[in-house]
């Protein structure tokens, strides 16, 4: 599903690079957890996946294409294939929930009908039945999150990023993401999740690839958070 | 992929909504920029039927001796209704201008009194397809062999026989044609300028809104389906503009027209309703031209992510 080769990531010249020299391959219905400190990389790490960001070195296929070589008018057609939650959430600021979520199936030309029933039901499986015509700064942070997850999966895609999904969430509400999160990769949905929440990625149980500074220093199925300290 | 052509519609008219302190400021400026084309159109398009006026006053008058044979002045004034660029003619007699004489003296009689019998001539007066071929037309005229027998002076004809302003021609024509020129060129600048202004209105709208494109970017959106809803704002804005200039001027007119008319009886002030309707054309045409071009490049650029 996911294959990196040697990929490093330098946003500024004579800084530390984000990435150095990444190699790592996910398959088809894994779930994997992307754990580090903050600054070690795991949002780079995604955004390269998605093809927000070029990598300065290295190769990544995705999904069986080549995302650095992509054209530009491809690069619709991969996204649409990967379902994405962002660290920042990244809502349409003049859309209600209701309408950020329904924009994912809009993109993909899906007919009012299928967007009136299956909106509703994402947006009640994250828990947000109450606030489907709020707009975005009408909505917490935790809220706002569990948009982007809705969002993130209305479409079913094969691959689920998620980047710090539960970073605004409570604890228990974290774990209701944490389980639906499991429930969609049990149907076939590759996931990849990047964290620094450390009970989480202990009480799952599911391989962990480590970061410290751009560098894979662990990877290990049925893995920790770890990190001594 | 079926894609609903509702919901660009739909997504338009939301975002025209939901941004509108936006899309008051794109409107106000293109109703501004537009008004003003319209406005300096219509008084240059005034302007021009004054000057034509001056213009179609320039004509040629060919005095009759008294006791010419009238069948010689009629295969004169025959033959001058070939001349090519001869409007038509029209044969004043002398009792004609003897009344024209006194309806022009109406002030001071007694310069009427003073007359013995009637002094006048009669003439033929030539009017012109194109006043600025008088020269062409008088040169025809003198050529006519018929003319030595119908004027007093024919060794020289054009000293007094054939008048036609020769002096005052060339510079009322240099004149306007430089008014002619100036109000062009002022035109062109002033749309020239307008455009600008209205791509650039756009664009800052566009710009507010770069972060959101992005993010459709990020979802899977492609670049037209991210580009027709700004496409079909960026037209409804300047519709929008384009019509409420139109409303403005044609109000205006109402008020103005009737008001030049009253207090310049000697000038003839009307807009055609052509012209108008030409005017519309232009503001519409331009207005949308300007809205999806400027709307159209603002967005490629962030179609970049
Ligand atoms: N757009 C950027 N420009 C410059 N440096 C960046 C940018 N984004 C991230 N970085 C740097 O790259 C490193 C990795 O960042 P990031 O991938 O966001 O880490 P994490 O998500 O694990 O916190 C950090 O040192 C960060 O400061
Ligand atoms: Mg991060």
């Amino acid at each position: 599903m996911i294959s990196m080769k040697n990929v490093s990531k330098i946003y500024v010249p004579d800084k530390p690079p984000a990435l150095s020299e990444v190699d790592c391959e996910i398959a088809q219905g894994e779930f994997v957890f992307i754990v580090g400190h903050s600054g070690s990389g795991k949002s780079t790490f995604i955004r390269l996946l998605l093809r927000e960001l070029l990598p300065t070195s290295g190769q990544i296929t995705v999904a069986n294409q080549d995302v650095i070589h992509m054209k530009n008018a491809k690069i619709p057609f991969l996204r649409r294939n990967i379902g994405c939650v962002f660290q920042d959430f990244k809502l349409l600021p003049n859309k209600t929930s209701y309408e950020n979520v329904a924009y994912a199936l809009e993109v993909i030309g899906k007919s009012r009908h299928v967007i009136a029933t299956q909106v509703p039901e994402v947006l009640r499986l994250v828990g947000l039945e109450e606030k489907t015509d709020s707009y975005p700064d009408e909505l917490s942070g935790g809220e706002q999150q569990r948009v982007s997850i809705a969002r993130a999966f209305v479409n079913r895609p094969p691959l689920l990023l998620a980047d710090e999904p539960t970073g605004n969430l409570d604890p228990a509400t974290s774990l209701g993401i944490m389980s639906l999160l499991n429930r969609i990769n049990k149907t076939g949905t590759t996931v990849l999740v990047a964290t620094h929440d450390r009970e989480m990625v202990d009480s799952m149980r599911k391989r962990v690839i480590a970061l410290e500074n751009g560098k894979i220093i662990r990877d290990q199925s049925r893995g920790v958070y770890g990190y001594g300290d | 992929m079926a894609i609903n052509p509702g919901y660009f519609i739909r997504e338009t008219i939301s975002s025209f909504r939901r941004n509108w302190v936006m899309s008051l400021v794109a409107v106000s400026i293109i109703y501004i920029s537009l008004l003003l084309v319209g406005a300096f159109f219509l008084t240059s398009s005034v302007l021009n039927t004054i000057v034509s006026s001056f213009e179609a006053k320039v004509s040629v008058q060919v005095f009759v001796k008294d006791g010419a044979v009238p069948a010689d002045v009629e295969a004169l004034q025959a033959n001058i209704q070939k001349i090519p660029n001869v409007k038509s003619i029209a044969y004043v007699t002398k009792d004609q201008a003897l009344a024209r004489f006194k309806e022009r003296t109406k002030n001071s009689p007694q310069l009427v009194e003073q007359l013995r019998g009637n002094p006048l001539p009669a003439s033929v007066e030539v009017a012109l397809v194109d006043p600025r071929q008088v020269q062409t037309v008088v040169n025809a005229i003198v050529k006519d062999p018929l003319l030595a027998k119908v004027v007093k002076n024919p060794a020289n004809p054009t000293q007094s026989d054939i008048r036609y302003g020769q002096n005052v021609v060339d510079n009322l024509f240099k004149a306007t044609g430089v008014i002619r020129i100036f109000a062009a060129a002022f035109l062109i600048l002033l749309l020239l300028v307008s455009l600008v202004l209205i791509g650039n209105t756009i664009r800052l709208a566009i710009f507010a809104r770069r972060r959101e494109i992005g993010i459709m970017r990020l979802v899977g959106a492609s670049n037209w389906f991210i580009r027709t809803p700004f496409l079909l704002e960026g037209v409804l804005q300047s519709l929008v503009g384009s019509i409420l200039a139109i409303l403005t001027l044609l109000a205006a007119q109402a008020v103005i027209v009737p008001w030049l008319q009253d207090n310049l009886k000697f000038l003839p002030v009307t807009i055609a309703g052509a012209t108008f309707a030409q005017l519309a054309g232009l503001l519409v045409l331009s207005g949308v031209l300007i809205g999806l071009l400027g709307s159209g490049t603002a967005v490629r650029r962030y179609l970049k992510v």
